[in-house]
């Protein structure tokens, strides 16, 4: 699923590793999202939310509106 | 590198029920070579071999559920699926090949050591590729 993650991170001055650390998964895991690999679970993504302050949509792109 | 917790936990149940499978083959090819040793004696050494490989299951089983890594998890599933995939072609093409009388009969105790050879080769791709992606980032 298309997604935000590496501006959002570059925004805050995050790596993946630091992503990682804060959402309790590896590093493989947020690449693996970010390179749309992995659709993360909808207790992942809201965590994603929480962690960048975020509604989801504004992470993630809706495909049905692409 | 990244280790969950889980992971962790896994690997050191793993090498205990690792070595419990060893020493179980070595008993029983030394149970094998020893002269008069009864029937039931082979019977059991042969069942108690399983015994390990369910318990490989069991603790892999353990690991999916305690994993809270989605993406490391569905990586692990990946792999097993890989080997299983390619124990049951391998031994579907062996079989066809013995009926045909193409290859003598193969033990039928390498089954495990294939799937777990599979299972962790695929792992270790799996992990180089995201490793690699992950240094191109």
């Amino acid at each position: 699923m298309k997604n935000r993650l590496k501006v959002l991170r570059a925004e805050r001055n995050w790596s993946q590793l630091d992503l990682a650390e804060r959402l309790g998964v590896s590093r493989q895991s947020v690449n693996a999202i970010e390179t749309e690999r992995h659709d993360p679970s909808l207790s992942l993504a809201f965590k994603l939310a929480d962690v960048f302050g975020l509604p989801v949509e504004s992470i993630f792109i809706n495909p049905s509106t692409e | 590198m990244h280790r969950t917790a889980a992971a962790q936990r896994y690997t050191r149940r793993m090498w205990k029920i690792s070595a419990l499978y060893i020493v179980l083959v070595a008993v029983n090819t030394v149970v094998k070579y020893t002269p008069d040793v009864s029937k039931t004696a082979l019977a059991l050494g042969a069942i108690a071999s399983a015994i390990p490989i369910l318990l490989m299951l069991v603790v892999l089983g353990i690991y999916l559920r305690e994993e809270t890594d989605e993406y490391v998890r569905d990586r692990s599933v990946i792999a097993l699926l890989a080997g299983l995939g390619a124990l049951l072609s391998l031994s579907s093409v062996l079989g066809m090949l013995q009926l045909g009388g193409l290859v003598e009969k193969l033990p039928i105790f390498l089954a495990f050591p294939v799937w777990c050879c599979v299972w962790g080769g695929t792992q270790a791709v799996l992990r180089w590729r995201d490793r690699r992606l992950a240094a191109q980032a």
